[in-house]
């Protein structure tokens, strides 16, 4: 059987998607455990699935709640909503410009 | 007995009955974390004194104030002749990934060591409404992804009460450890691979998955949406069954909250459990790793005392009256981690999307000159490396590309494993049992930094565990005994689906068969020799 | 130079005009609302929130699937389009990636020439709006109000040919969209949002040939102007021997130029996989037939009717199904007027939308209703007011509330059809003009007109202009 690997140029393509940035002592030790793990994920292929197997989001078939009333309720505390941002301007959360970034 | 050792059920009975005073209760906690917690984690805390290291650093926050007022408000409303609640008076713990408004609310890590949410989580919400006092917010392995509180930001990490050498297990250690240090009566943990059920089990305390749904998720901080269960850890079955009736049931604002009417836990506890079906099987005698370099598993049996305890236990509840069903096959344990690896990895990395440095928490010290820079900084300065390493390992599994789709897949075992409780569980089918008997863990805790940093091994000690997660079913963890090193073991009943009540019973009845053992008169290390008022 | 096809694929955005957010109980609207006041933990995307599904925006959203001819679907479900922007709070958009709730459809056009084109619908989807962002010195600025607001993402096929064909597509859409009820459609608020994606073709080809999308076409005008002017760039491209590359483009509606957005189309990867926040959402059969019980007779299936059954012109039926209350008006005040059809087409196509205009408002919105109108149109056809008066009553009930007979005999703005109280009114305009009178008598009949127009200025217009002339005769020739 072929193991799936994650090659290293995978491997900062997958670290630019999730936005991140490493050390080089966090990449060797990040890019040898996922290889490890991905060792695992493979042992599922080992499965025989049986046909018309459907894929279980939940393992049981939650009894949730039905969609809600268009009601409407304000939220009485948006300012600390704001106020949760490291840095706003007129209510407006601020951040720096898209300009510059690949 | 001291006011510390005393039971939910016993401090919310002698509150409500004016025998004892809320805030006595809230004080006396106080001092207890005061003489036993140590310091309280915090970011960068580095190496400490070899006092501290006896220390449980079971909290990273101690509202006192709040458990002050709260102690207030129910001794009022008793004065009132009001029914102060199911929990009047009773101390508890929230694990910190759960937001209350007026704490901060950190999930362990620098990526919200400054994030004051505006609501509460509904099952707090729940437990206030009760009566119950917070005391604080506990430790936990960074955004619960963990099983062993190592991996938090906040150090030192909890120490397990029994042997402060050893993990208290994870994600919930430092709730577990407050509760078996005596901290508090009861703590609000979660469980999404056994996050509960396996610190509970570390620490020698009970431990309570509920079904999936039957606890609103709402202001718990999300790992993997659909595994996710908050539940209580406490020190003995009724007062586990006491907060769960406090908590269950349906919230509008979690719509996958069951509509489902709760049971009333408390009053079918005492029942016997003649006639009650309980099952053994032989896949949850051993672990099995995959070799990095085959892929092939591997069987590792479990630890001899582990299951030696498991069938001296199944035992005494056969004393008890119920019928030991043998040979149950749950051919699809095995699987439950590589599933679990996928399921819980994709959730996980859309889930920790939102921090960005944006909106709330962190964001990079660091100048930068455009968005993606302040992306990246935060994230790569505000999480730490098992969260870094959950989201490339989410990145990968669910990107484009693969010719297969894991996650798709993942949830195809995860029916799969469904199946093997369906099967168990079916009233008119082969075994039509009521309970699963499992070990709760493959081994007892294990010694600080033994296993941290491998993330393959750290996730197996879940693997007696994760299947109930998969399935949705409830499953309890209780103490058993104690190993060699004196540390101790526990087993765990599974239930049908919203069957609490059953495996709060059985559970109930095996502390009364075992009640004069041993080990049970053994206390935790930190409280051995204790003396007090 | 070679014949040239444009082929052209609208995706439009299409908020729902329910009260409240589709995942929140905050309001949908916020126009007039200040940045981040309309927010709450949920559409602020703060951690250990969760989603709620609001039941009208599922109502609305199968409805217009309904009115597209989609088939609704049963069960349709919620994914997570995971991607980082600062208006996408929780770091994914909450959408519905491969079982939407619509599926199919299409949208006919009625086109200039009075023909008929068939655009196809590729997709038709629930998803949630992002925020609004806006740079300020540099500083990019976050609003979240509009997080949350319930969108339909549709997406034609490339059936569209002209920059015209797609500005009828979206004006069309528009009127649909208000005719059942389910968005304002005002596109200056952003209610309708519009991406064009633009290739050409030689005349006869099937090929799809490599296309460009124009992000922001967010006015009919826009999308005439910046479909012209891509499709004429790339026209010149490949004359002149270059390639489209799919770029993505961005139309400045201020200074009327496409300019270049992103070279390339990223290689996004939105990793979409099913939200576990949210249980699939079930329309049940009964539910279905009760949505398609409430989708109201469509504009052109009114305007045929309008035709056939009223006897309208083709230009006259399409103006007033333009829109449904105006539609709705004259079919009531139709049914209240005991003569033709066409004459309240007349009323309403003149006075009554100079009127509507000038007050800037709707059919439904006025005061006056269809049966005052039918009222005053039947009372000139029995002469009881004259054509005159029937058009100042419009403005005066609008204003007052009262019925039109009541005004006029208030105010009285009857005719004077009375034969004695007439009689003495010519009998002194006779009187007045013996020499006329000879002239009349002595053959000159065309003195008539002048005769009747003496009568009116005496009685200041309220003589029935019938019974005067009747009256005149008679009394003229004795
Ligand atoms: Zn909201």
């Amino acid at each position: 059987m072929s193991l799936q690997h994650i090659t290293p140029e995978l491997f900062e393509k997958l670290v630019g998607l999730a936005a991140l940035e490493l050390t080089e002592e966090e990449r060797a030790y990040l890019f040898e455990e996922m290889n490890h793990q991905l060792a695992s994920v493979e042992s599922l292929r080992q499965i025989q699935i049986p046909e018309g197997t459907t894929p279980s989001l939940y393992g049981l078939h939650p009894e949730g709640i039905s969609p809600r009333a268009d009601e409407w309720k304000a939220f009485t505390k948006p300012k600390q909503i704001v106020a949760l941002a490291p840095e706003s301007e007129d209510g407006m959360i601020a951040v720096p410009d898209v300009k510059g970034a690949k | 007995m001291s006011l510390t050792s005393l039971s939910a059920f016993e401090v919310a009975r002698k509150v409500k009955a004016g025998e004892l005073k809320a805030v006595d209760v809230a004080e006396a906690a106080l001092a207890q974390i005061r003489a036993v917690d140590g310091l309280p984690g915090s970011l960068d805390g580095g190496a400490v004194s070899a006092d501290e290291e006896k220390k449980v650093h079971a909290f990273i926050q101690v509202t006192e104030k709040m458990a002050l007022e709260q102690a207030e408000k129910v001794d009022q409303a008793v004065a009132r002749g009001e029914d102060a609640g199911l929990l009047a008076g009773v101390p508890i713990s929230i694990k910190d990934i759960f937001c209350v408004e007026g704490t901060t609310t950190t999930a362990a890590s620098r990526m919200l060591s400054n994030f004051r949410p505006p609501y509460t989580a509904t099952p707090v919400r729940r437990l206030i409404d009760q009566g119950a006092l917070i005391l604080g917010k506990v430790n936990l392995d960074e955004f619960t992804f963990g099983s062993s509180n190592e991996s938090s930001a906040y150090q030192p990490a909890t120490n397990n009460p029994w042997n402060t050498d050893h993990v208290p297990g994870g994600s919930s250690g430092g709730s577990a450890a407050s509760v078996a240090a005596e901290e508090v009566a009861l703590s609000l943990g979660t469980d999404t691979g056994g996050s509960i059920r396996q610190p509970a089990a570390f620490c020698g305390v009970v431990g309570l998955k509920p079904t999936y749904g039957r606890v609103s998720r709402l202001g718990l901080i999300a790992f993997s949406s659909s595994l996710d269960c908050p539940g209580p850890l406490s020190r003995n079955t009724r007062d586990a069954a006491l907060m769960l009736q406090a908590m269950a049931g349906v919230d509008p604002k979690d719509s996958t909250s069951s509509t489902r009417a709760v049971d009333d836990y408390l009053s079918t506890l005492g029942q016997d459990v003649k006639g009650l079906r309980i099952g053994l099987s032989p896949d949850y005698d051993a672990v099995y790793y995959p070799n990095f370099e085959t892929g092939e598993l591997h069987k590792e049996a479990i630890q001899k005392e582990v299951h030696e305890t498991l069938y001296r236990s199944a035992e005494l509840l056969a004393k008890a009256g119920a019928e030991i069903v043998e040979n149950v096959p749950m051919p699809n344990t095995a699987y439950g981690i590589p599933a679990y690896f996928v399921i819980s990895r994709v959730e996980a990395a859309s889930n920790l999307h939102r921090f960005d440095g944006v909106k709330y928490g962190y964001r990079t010290e660091s100048a930068v000159s455009n968005l993606s820079e302040l992306y990246r900084l935060t994230r790569a300065e505000g999480f730490g490396p098992q969260v870094k390493l959950r989201i490339l390992m989410g990145m990968y599994l669910s990107a484009a590309g693969h010719d297969a789709d894991y996650y798709t897949h993942a949830q195809k075992v995860r029916a799969l494993i469904r199946q093997d409780f369906v099967r168990a569980f079916e009233p008119d089918g082969d075994h039509r049992l009521d309970a699963l008997l499992t070990p709760t863990t493959a081994t007892t805790s294990f010694k600080r930094k033994a296993v941290f940093g491998n993330s393959l091994l750290m996730q197996y000690s879940d693997q007696m565990t994760v299947s109930s997660n998969h399935a949705g079913v409830p499953a309890l963890t209780i103490p058993a005994g104690l190993d060699e090193a004196g540390l101790p073991i526990g087993i765990q009943l599974i239930g049908n689906d919203f069957r609490e009540d059953l495996i709060l019973r059985i559970g109930h009845a095996f502390e009364q068969v075992s009640r004069d053992e041993a080990w049970r008169k053994v206390r935790p290390q930190v409280l051995a020799g204790e003396v007090k008022a | 130079m070679k014949d040239y096809e444009v082929v052209i694929g609208l995706e439009t955005h299409i908020q729902l005009n329910t009260r409240t957010k589709i995942f929140c109980s905050c309001k949908a609207d916020s126009w007039e609302d200040e940045a981040n006041t309309n927010i709450c933990p949920v559409c602020s995307g703060l951690p250990g929130t969760l989603p709620v599904l609001n039941a009208e925006a599922v109502q609305k959203g199968a409805l217009l699937a309904a009115a597209m001819h989609a088939e609704v679907n049963p069960l349709s479900r919620f994914d997570r389009k995971n991607y980082f922007y600062p208006d996408l709070p929780k770091g994914y958009q909450i959408t519905q990636f491969d079982e939407p709730i619509g599926k199919g459809g299409y949208l006919d056009l009625k086109m200039a020439d009075g023909t008929k084109k068939r655009v196809r619908i590729h997709k038709l989807h629930l998803e949630e709006d992002a925020g609004k962002t806006k740079i300020e010195h540099g500083t990019r600025l976050v609003d979240f109000n509009r997080c949350g607001v319930p969108l339909i993402e549709m997406v034609t096929e490339p059936d569209l040919r002209s920059g015209e064909e797609a500005a009828q597509y979206l004006i069309q859409l528009r009127q649909l969209l208000r005719w059942i009820g389910v968005s304002e459609a005002d596109m200056e608020r952003g209610h309708l949002r519009c991406d064009a994606n633009v290739s050409i073709r030689e005349r006869g080809s099937q090929v799809l040939n490599t296309k460009t999308e124009i992000k922001n076409v967010n006015s009919i005008d826009s999308v005439r102007q910046a479909i012209g002017e891509e499709a004429k760039r790339q026209i010149e491209l490949v004359e002149s021997g270059g390639k489209v590359e799919s770029y993505t483009l961005d139309w400045d509606a201020d200074r009327n130029k496409l300019s270049l957005m992103r070279s390339k189309e990223t290689e996004a990867d939105y990793r979409y996989f099913r939200d576990p926040d949210l249980l699939p959402v079930k329309l049940s059969r009964e539910e279905i037939a009760g949505i398609m019980a409430a989708l109201p007779e469509l504009p052109l299936e009114r305007q045929a009717r309008f035709v056939t059954e009223y006897g309208l012109s083709e230009y006259d039926a399409d103006i007033l199904t333009n829109e449904r209350s105006l539609s709705d008006y004259y079919e009531a005040a139709v049914g209240a007027y005991t003569g033709e059809p066409k004459a309240v087409a007349n009323w309403m196509m003149n006075d009554l939308s100079r009127m509507l205009n000038d007050l800037g408002k709707t059919a439904d919105q006025l005061v006056l209703g269809p049966k005052a109108l039918a009222e005053i149109i039947q009372m000139i056809d029995d002469g009881k007011i004259n054509a005159a008066t029937g058009k100042s009553l419009l403005k005066k009930v609008e204003e007052s509330g009262s019925r039109p007979a009541e005004i006029v005999e208030k105010e009285g703005l009857g005719l004077i059809a009375d034969s004695d109280a007439l009689r003495a009114q010519i009998e002194a305009v006779l009187a007045d003009a013996p020499d006329e009178v000879a002239n009349f008598k002595a053959g000159k009949e065309s003195l008539l007109g002048w005769f009747v127009g003496q009568v009116m200025r005496r009685t200041g217009g309220k003589a029935d202009p019938k019974r005067t002339r009747e009256l005149l005769l008679e009394m003229l020739r004795k």
